[in-house]
């Protein structure tokens, strides 16, 4: 488990590795979509427009399973669509690659004191999934939490019915759904690293043969899959979520 | 750990990279779809309109070279039925000229029959006149000759009429 750079370590602590990863992540997809973007062409779409469309019908028949209506398809569609490629960027850069550094010394001001770099044998991590750190993945979690009740509260009788009907005991949904819509994407992503990172470090036999390759190989191809399917899991509840408080259309959702 | 730092600044770090990708990313790819789901859509449409244009433009030239073929058909009918009359007309009056015609010469030979026949009649009892004055002359009385006149007379009258 290496230790990562925090500000306000005391107060406030910000894990700077995941924020970066983050804007990166974000910088990656931008990048992407800009490459896909440039030869925007209505009738013979090519190359990375073409990935693009993809992805956007593929987000589009996400919401149309799991929203009411029309209405609020085109309404989750930019977020689902956002959250689908965004995700499956951040899933798969820390399989991709891992850097971290061997620090000697302590830097208190950034939280990498004495005895957190002791129990990460001095490694600090710099580069990451920022889907493998609980906070970062909680916090989606809840700000999706936050969106479905915003977008329910638009019609508030149907949005207070919804709580006591069919049964009281929904209320408890409200509470796990988010805890387990978080930690759920974090469990999958940062076991796949943990167990990368074990299997990267055991030792070489006589001194070169590299024996957990074969292990390494296909954690990496299962952790792939997994990243994927995490993307796609996350996403997807996320429009379950929100288009169970979605009552435009007249509709209970599902 | 929980670390209440990252929770939050992920959440905003998070929105306003949305917010990029909404706006730089998102919107354009989203709008050229709505282009080309309007124009796919608008093709189709003039597809059908054209293909419902086509049809009925057919229908009325079918309709169209059906009138012109009756309407031949009654206009050769109708010269036919002409011709025939006029065929029968021109016959008719062909027929009623050789009558006529015939009628004619028969009426001709008939009058240059009698006509020849009162000339020869004419000629013979000139002749006989002739020849029996020229007889009389040489033998006859007055009296007889009166008498013999007379009765010529009344032969050559029983002789023309």
């Amino acid at each position: 488990m290496p230790a990562f750079p925090y500000l306000f370590p005391n107060s406030f602590p910000i894990n700077l590795t995941t924020i970066g990863m983050m804007i990166l992540t974000g910088l990656i997809v931008l990048v992407m979509l800009r490459l896909a973007l440039r030869k925007l062409d209505m009738r013979s779409p090519r190359g990375m427009q073409n990935l693009m469309e993809w992805v956007v019908d593929f987000a589009t028949g996400m919401a149309r399973d799991t929203m009411p209506g029309e209405k609020a398809v085109q309404w989750v569609l930019p977020l689902a669509f956002t959250m689908l490629i965004y995700l499956f960027v951040a899933n798969w850069l820390g399989l991709i690659c891992t850097i971290a550094i061997h620090l000697d010394k302590p830097i208190p001001w950034l939280g990498i004191t004495a005895e957190r770099l002791e129990a990460a044998h001095g490694e600090v991590s710099l580069f990451d999934s920022p889907t493998a750190n609980m906070s970062m993945t909680l916090g989606l979690a809840i700000m999706v939490w936050v969106i479905s009740h915003a977008r329910g509260l638009r019609h508030p009788r149907q949005y207070f019915r919804h709580f006591i009907s069919p049964s009281p005991l929904a209320i408890i949904e409200e509470i796990t759904n988010p805890l387990t819509h978080g930690m759920r994407l974090y469990g999958n992503i940062f076991a796949g690293e943990a167990l990368l990172g074990i299997l990267l470090g055991v030792p070489l036999l006589f001194g070169w043969i590299p024996i957990s390759l074969p292990l390494l190989l296909v954690w990496l191809f299962y952790s792939a899959f997994v990243s994927t399917i995490q993307a796609y899991v996350f996403s997807i509840l996320m429009c379950l979520y929100i288009g169970n408080k979605s009552f435009d259309e007249g509709h209970a959702g599902h | 750990m929980f670390e209440t730092g990252t929770f939050i600044v992920s959440i905003v770090t998070f929105l306003i990279l949305f917010f990029l990708i909404q706006r730089f990313g998102f919107k354009p790819l989203a709008k050229m779809l709505e282009q080309r789901r309007l124009h796919v859509e608008r093709q189709i449409t003039e597809a059908e309109q054209n293909r419902a244009e086509a049809e009925k433009l057919l229908a009325e030239h079918r309709q169209l070279l059906e009138q012109s073929r009756q309407e031949a058909r009654q206009l050769l009918d109708a010269a036919r039925a002409r011709a025939d009359e006029q065929s029968r007309e021109i016959l008719a009056a062909a027929q009623a000229e050789a009558q006529r015609l015939l009628e004619e010469a028969r009426q001709l030979i008939e009058r240059e029959r009698t006509e020849a026949l009162n000339a020869a009649l004419n000629r013979v009892a000139e002749l006989s006149v002739e020849l029996t004055e020229k007889l009389l002359r040489s033998r006859v009385s007055e009296a007889t000759h009166k008498e013999m006149v007379e009765e010529a007379q009344k032969h050559l009258g029983e002789l023309v009429c």
